[in-house]
């Protein structure tokens, strides 16, 4: 049997004085969307990006395609999966166009000028994420919604069979984040990889195929999000009174919102 | 509900590639446009610059000067040890800042950024009033004082910021930047203090100001201004990388903190060698980009370096040349006289737009 695309092994992260991530493990394969989810502070985001080597491991493995992420440097990591960061910077006088052509530039080398086929591929990469509308458009005259889809067309342009997201769909609005989730579930349908950290839980189970919890710097469960996102774990890690409902395409989670933290652990 | 679905696939076989990514016709005329209006106006500060001046010299005998079929005689020397000099100084300086003000601006991410806020300028002048009031009779170690005292200054803000938690980020830089500078400064006015019955001679250096004494300075230091282009150069691409953001470029392959400190150290280089040269001429290396962003409507740093380089040289040399004729014989210093043309242009231009 191959070596999975991704695999995190009992990744530990300590940052300073303080060890943010403590064993966390992540396997994940062509085509398969992968939910990280966890409450603030669990270490979602630092495994995402230990995964995406963004962030260096204190033990622990990150492997790509079974080789060892420490082998993997520069160009040749960047060919192996793209990074969408929550918030990118929106500098000024930059068309979408030219900020998605920067996700090209592991393709093309330092003297050389783009070819035709890395043209191509940028074009390829704004269509797909759905802004060809936006391509002359200066990026900061953008949505939260559109900027988020711009950056992951930037992220296609880079033609990595993976894709690491650190919650693309924190700061956006229903429908936006709807819109993000078809894309990248679509994009997992198309064969990548995609790993999305995400807070929104019932978001996560429409549309993963597994879902890892992490909870205080560990990976505590993974797997099928009605499995995975049951009703007393829900109560163990993000202490809350939560029940996750699905049906064929639809998702709820149903909050008792003003209920005692503690109430309702003793009334489960 | 069909049409709440995006069919991307769709239509990605509805538009053609090269008229998603093209950019409109009217953004390239403009990027060509800025870099041509600089490369003329250089020329023509070129000219000025050879042939004015308290003896005007004919532009016949400037070419037959340069060309060496001019006679010996006074406007032969004048031309080739006092103004030539001068002009190649004058289009090196202000090459150099426009370019050191681009590269800071772009690796981070400031507007602000020039090379006031890495330590440079008070290094510099520091170095230069060093010599000007402590050794006046090792005046000829002016230039090399300014360089290495801002270099010295550039490699102790790296030093600072790089140790610790949060190594190399941005905000590290700028605080460590503006304390060291504010310590450079500080010394300087010790000094000043200390010798202030011969702080007259170091006032034209503090405001920044070109000086025609032939070749010696410019001899010293035009390897820190090639390797500093060269620098600068191969920075294009890289800075571009860190456009979005340090994580878009650590996705990109890129290690954007070894980009920020190299791009620092080059606009470092480069900052230092032009005051070694001019004293002190920072608004030129705040402004420029600035000026050649809004003026081509692009921030690419494949555009905006060598754009900068250029406007630069050609703001610098213009703007020298009006401060020998304008009052001629005598010479007004050029680094105010430029800010006070340059700041109503500036003001004027930022009105319209967001930075």
């Amino acid at each position: 049997m191959s070596a999975p695309l991704l695999e995190v092994s009992g990744a530990r992260v300590t940052i300073g004085e303080a060890t943010i991530l403590k064993d966390a493990s992540l396997t994940v394969d062509a085509g398969r969307l992968v939910a990280v989810v966890g409450p603030n502070g669990a270490g979602k985001s630092t495994l995402a990006r230990a995964a995406a080597g963004l962030q260096p491991l204190t033990s622990g493995s990150v492997r790509w395609s079974g080789e060892d992420i420490g082998s993997l440097r520069g160009r040749r990591l960047a060919r192996r999966r793209a990074f969408i960061p929550q918030r990118a910077r929106v500098p000024g006088g930059l068309r979408v166009a030219d900020a998605v052509a920067i996700g090209r530039s592991p393709h093309v080398g330092a003297f050389h000028r783009p070819t035709s086929a890395d043209r191509e591929a940028v074009a390829r990469a704004i269509v797909r994420a759905g802004v060809g509308d936006l391509a002359q458009r200066q990026l900061t005259t953008l949505s939260g919604g559109e900027l988020q889809r711009v950056q992951i067309a930037v992220a296609l342009a880079q033609d990595a069979p993976a894709l690491i997201a650190d919650e693309p769909t924190s700061h956006l609005d229903l429908g936006a984040a709807a819109s993000v989730a078809r894309l990248l579930r679509g994009l997992a349908d198309d064969g990548l990889a995609v790993v999305l950290v995400v807070h929104d839980l019932a978001l996560a189970a429409a549309i993963a195929d597994e879902v890892v919890v992490i909870s205080h710097g560990r990976s505590v469960a993974g797997g099928p999000a009605a499995e995975v996102l049951e009703r007393e774990r829900l109560a163990d890690v993000w202490r809350i009174d939560a029940q996750l409902e699905t049906s064929p395409g639809r998702t709820a989670l149903h909050v008792a919102w003003l209920g005692e933290p503690t109430t309702q652990m003793e009334n489960r | 509900m069909a049409a709440l679905e995006e069919t991307p696939r769709a239509a990605a076989e509805m538009l053609d590639p090269h008229q998603i990514v093209a950019r409109p016709p009217g953004a390239d005329l403009r990027r060509a446009l800025v870099l041509v209006t600089a490369a003329a106006a250089l020329v023509a500060a070129v000219v000025a610059s050879l042939t004015l001046g308290a003896v005007h010299v004919p532009l016949r005998d400037v070419v037959d000067a340069l060309t060496g079929q001019a006679e010996d005689g006074p406007l032969k020397q004048i031309v080739l040890q006092l103004r030539l000099p001068r002009t190649i100084d004058a289009i090196l300086v202000g090459a150099a800042l426009g370019t050191a003000g681009a590269v800071l601006q772009g690796a981070l991410g400031n507007p602000l950024a020039s090379p006031d806020v890495i330590g440079v300028t008070g290094g510099a002048g520091f170095g230069a009033v060093l010599i000007l009031l402590v050794f006046p009779g090792a005046i000829a170690l002016l230039p090399i004082g300014a360089l290495v005292c801002g270099s010295l200054a550039a490699a102790l803000v790296f030093a600072i910021s790089w140790w610790g938690p949060d190594a190399g980020s941005i905000g590290k830089l700028l605080l460590a930047g503006i304390a060291v500078g504010s310590f450079f400064f500080a010394a300087t006015t010790s000094i000043m203090v200390i010798y202030s019955d011969r702080v007259q001679s170091a006032v034209f250096w503090i405001a920044g100001g070109l000086s025609s004494e032939g070749w010696q300075s410019t001899r010293a230091v035009w390897p820190y201004f090639v390797v500093g282009f060269i620098a600068a150069i191969a920075l294009m691409r890289p800075l571009d990388r860190l456009a979005l953001g340090d994580d878009v470029a650590a996705s990109l392959g890129a290690r954007p903190r070894l980009v920020r400190l190299t791009a620092c150290a080059t606009a470092a280089v480069l900052a230092a060698a032009a005051a070694s040269l001019a004293g002190l001429l920072g608004f030129l290396g705040l402004v420029t980009p600035h000026l050649v962003r809004l003026a081509g409507g692009d921030s690419s740093h494949t555009f905006v370096i060598p754009a900068s380089a250029l406007c630069g040289a050609a703001i610098l040399l213009a703007g020298d040349t009006l401060a020998r004729v304008v009052a001629a014989p005598v010479e007004l210093p050029v680094g105010p006289f430029m800010v006070a043309l340059g700041v109503p242009l500036f003001l004027w231009l930022l009105r319209k737009t967001t930075v």
